[in-house]
């Protein structure tokens, strides 16, 4: 009975009729209305100042990111201050997983490696690595170099561990198959570790970006002369909410957009793996 | 009665004219690097040149243990393996391998995977992809050559890992429980199927499985492993029904009746 | 018997050289402090850090505080912000994953918030909440609250869908399947959240005490390095490394308690 009970439920689920509510309980119907109403507590916030002067409304940041694009602020343009912050982060970047991910995989396939360099690792590893950001200003003043640093540093550890794990947790008896195919060593890792550690790798990837740009941001909050992390700076120094929101802005966007472009690079080089629906 | 129960293979008959020999092999593991496993005691197989050995025992009796240190993938504890008289030391493309979970490569489609073998080889693409394209067709599964496993049902995978194995045209064949997660019309199809392709292609197969049925309408003989661990001989049987053969033939259902009596399986 | 207990031993090598290793990288960098390889005014050696631990413990000068009062500053504001990001984060994410009113609503506002990293609210936070513990919390429960969003959302997400519609042929009302079946199965998801929260909690602190604090472990790295006192750096460092892994550990106990206690 129950079965039956059921078949009918579905039915008439399916020829459920068009609404008022199927609207309102709409996916996209719903991100219409909270994208309005978040835009518009923002503009209501700003106008009464409810936090003080501090918050520019939507349109002051606007025509304050406008205006970027045409007048230079302290030397730069507003793409040239995303340059600077998308540069020293492609240069951490790529040094940091240039060494962090091959010493991955060879700490993960020789035990003597591992033995040598883990400890020091994990000595190392707790370290958040915006707290290196005193010592590196020590050791390399406060120019390209510091900055740099701070984002090898931060991008370092997710790289090395994701790589290294990615091939500890390889299934054994995959390199059994290359084996029983008549592979030797090399072909095994060739063939097996590289791979299937790609996804690992590339998790490992994805994370050292947002790390990367937090580091960049704390670096340039510190010191600098150009960059987002300057402009927002600037804007809290010269008392402009609207630079400083703009600021936030523009970060939020490019740092989507980089995030985009890894994962699509990781869709181009790893077909195979599927999608897990969500965020 | 055609069915005649013969003892444990002693040595004593020769070695001479048999494929492969396992000579009183034993296997203990280490296991979470404390605990001592013995999983199997004191096995002693002759297989003669294309003769279809079933390996037949309940789960956790060492049957994918026993297979992979015929395969070469693991050391027995004492004793030893020889293929053609020669010592087996490691794996090599002389023995192809199916494993009981499929093991394909989830980055490779089903092309790659049957081609990983004459690829590790150095055999040039045009010529491989021939090979492969040869075995895909032989398992039916022409057509999903582009296909990644993921997209694959599980009786498709199973047979992309038949494929793969056969492709290097190995003399010796090794099968873990090949049909174990398939349905059973599939299963009696891929049955027909593997016996179609050893009758074309005469090699030895040696064919792990837990299912009695299957054992006897595949093998020439039956090797019975005792359920607990370790795992020990526990009987051979001889299976000279004529093949195609039929689950309902009365000789057929008499052996079945046989092997389970004698052992702890049942069904 | 098939099982028997043995001992086994790691080869002799693989022992050392990890001592080895360690012994090898604390040595080098006395070596090099001593030998003054680098300057003093840029590092410290591991033995005069030591000795500014020992020091720090009972005097506040030159920056302010003595050592303990640096790091219990730090746990507070972290913990408050920890805690508040737990306790809107994980609710949030779970209704997400399984109302679709609250995912239609809730989610444009944070995955507009989401991309922006912690640290760039610094400024705006000075100027609403001052220097305070008020916006440094605010700073580490934007961190926090991220981690935990997701980890509950995808949990709910990955309920297995047999378990939700076996529920439904018995009748079961959309409240009841989230709290008997959705949140369940999205635990171990949530509790990989404390972790992972709590990690991005510590960077972001140090992140904002850096800028806008007057005590807490961030802040004496901060000094050091206007007083051009390195062994003050590297202490801080040590600290806030030592700090955040002695609270990981106490968080993975209370994960492991909690796992336990659902288990049963
Ligand atoms: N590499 C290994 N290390 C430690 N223990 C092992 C290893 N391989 C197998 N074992 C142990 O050996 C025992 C037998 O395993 P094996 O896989 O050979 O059984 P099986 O007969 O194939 O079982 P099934 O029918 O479930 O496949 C198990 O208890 C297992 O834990
Ligand atoms: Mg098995």
């Amino acid at each position: 009975m129950e079965a039956v009970a059921n078949e009918v439920q579905k039915t008439v689920r399916e020829k459920r009729p068009f609404t008022l509510l199927t609207i309102l309980k709409n996916r996209w119907f719903l991100y219409a209305v909270s994208m309005v109403f978040f835009f518009w507590l923002w503009d209501f916030v700003g106008e009464r100042r409810i936090l003080g002067s501090s918050l520019a409304r939507p349109h002051e940041v606007l025509i304050q990111l406008a205006d970027m694009v045409t007048n230079p602020l302290a030397g730069k343009s507003l793409f040239g201050h995303i340059w600077a912050s998308t540069q020293r982060i492609l240069i951490g970047f790529v040094i940091a997983s240039v060494v962090a991910v091959p010493l991955g995989l060879l700490m993960a396939l020789n035990p003597y490696i591992n033995a040598v360099v883990k400890p020091v690792f994990d000595l190392l590893k707790p370290m958040p690595p915006i707290a290196w950001i005193s010592i590196s200003i020590l050791w390399f003043g406060i120019g390209e170099a510091s900055k740099v640093f701070i984002i090898i540093i931060g991008t370092f550890v997710p790289c090395l561990l994701n790589s290294y794990n990615g091939v500890r947790l390889i299934e054994p008896e995959l390199y059994d198959v290359v084996r029983m195919l008549g592979g030797n060593r090399r072909q095994e890792i060739i063939n097996v570790c590289f791979p299937a550690s790609f996804p690992a790798i590339f998790a490992g990837l994805q994370i050292s970006l947002s790390i990367a740009w937090t580091c960049v941001l704390a670096a340039e909050l510190v010191s600098a002369r150009s960059g987002l992390g300057f402009v927002i700076i600037l804007g809290m120094n010269l008392a402009r909410p609207a630079l400083i929101v703009g600021g936030m802005v523009v970060i939020a966007v490019v740092a989507w957009l980089t995030t985009l472009l890894v994962t699509a690079l990781e869709k181009l080089v790893c077909p195979w793996k599927r999608e897990i629906e969500g965020m | 009665m055609s069915v005649k129960e013969s003892g444990v293979v002693s040595q004593e008959k020769g070695q001479d004219g048999y494929k492969i020999v396992c000579e009183r092999i034993s296997k203990e593991f280490i296991q979470k690097g404390t605990q001592r496993v013995h999983v199997l005691e004191d096995i002693s197989v002759a297989v003669r040149k294309n003769e279809f050995v079933v390996i037949l025992g309940p789960g956790q009796s060492g049957k994918t243990t026993l297979l992979r240190i015929i395969a070469g993938l693991e050391i027995p504890t004492t004793g030893r393996v020889l293929l053609d008289g020669r010592e087996v030391t490691g794996p090599g493309p002389d023995r192809g391998l199916v494993f009981q979970g499929y093991m394909l490569f989830p980055w490779k489609t089903v092309m790659g995977n049957v081609e990983i073998g004459p690829k590790l080889r150095g055999v040039p693409k045009k010529e491989r992809r021939e090979i492969a394209a040869r075995y895909i067709k032989l398992v039916g599964l022409d057509g999903f050559e582009n296909h990644y496993p993921h997209q694959l049902s599980g009786g498709m995978k199973q047979r992309v890992g038949i494929a793969r194995a056969y492709v290097n045209s190995p003399e010796v064949m090794l099968l873990d429980e090949p049909f174990g997660q398939l349905d059973a019309q599939t299963r009696y199809y891929m049955e027909k199927e593997t016996v179609r392709i050893w009758e074309t292609e005469r090699r030895t197969v040696i064919f792990v499985t837990n299912n009695i049925d299957e054992a006897i309408y595949l093998g020439d003989r039956i090797i019975t492993l005792q359920g607990k661990l370790p795992g020990r001989m526990h009987a051979v049987y001889e299976v000279d029904l004529p093949r195609p053969r039929e689950h309902t033939d009365m000789k057929f259902l008499e052996l079945r009746h046989i092997i389970t009596e004698a052992s702890e399986l049942t069904l | 018997m098939a099982y028997e207990e043995v001992k086994v031993k790691k080869p002799l090598a693989l022992r050392l050289l990890p001592i080895a290793s360690l012994v090898f990288f604390l040595g080098t960098w006395q070596l090099i402090v001593d030998f003054e390889v680098l300057p003093s005014s840029m590092l410290a050696s591991p033995w005069q850090v030591i000795q500014l631990f020992v020091v720090k413990l009972t005097e506040a000068n030159p920056d302010g505080a003595v050592l303990a009062r640096h790091a219990w500053t730090s746990i507070q504001e972290a913990f408050t912000g920890y805690i508040l990001s737990l306790i809107v984060g994980i609710p949030l994410g779970l209704f997400m994953g399984w109302f679709v009113v609250a995912e239609g609503l809730a989610r444009p506002f944070f995955e507009m918030i989401r991309p922006i990293p912690p640290i760039a609210w610094i400024p705006l936070t000075i100027f609403w909440f001052g220097i305070g513990l008020a916006g440094k919390v605010f700073i580490i429960w934007i961190a926090g609250i991220v981690p935990c969003v997701i980890n509950s959302y995808v949990g709910v997400r990955m309920t297995n869908p047999t378990l939700i519609q076996m529920a439904r042929t018995y009748g079961a009302t959309d409240w009841q399947i989230f709290t008997q079946i959705c949140i369940p199965s999205a635990l171990p998801m949530v509790f990989g959240a404390l972790q992972i929260a709590l990690a991005y909690c510590w960077t972001n602190l140090v992140g904002a005490e850096l800028l806008a604090a007057d005590t807490g472990l961030g802040f004496l790295i901060t000094m050091g390095r206007r007083l051009a006192r390195p062994d003050m750096v590297v202490l801080g460092m040590i600290s806030v490394g030592l700090t955040g892994a002695f609270i990981g550990v106490i968080i993975d106990r209370v994960e492991k308690r909690l796992l336990a206690g659902i288990r049963r």
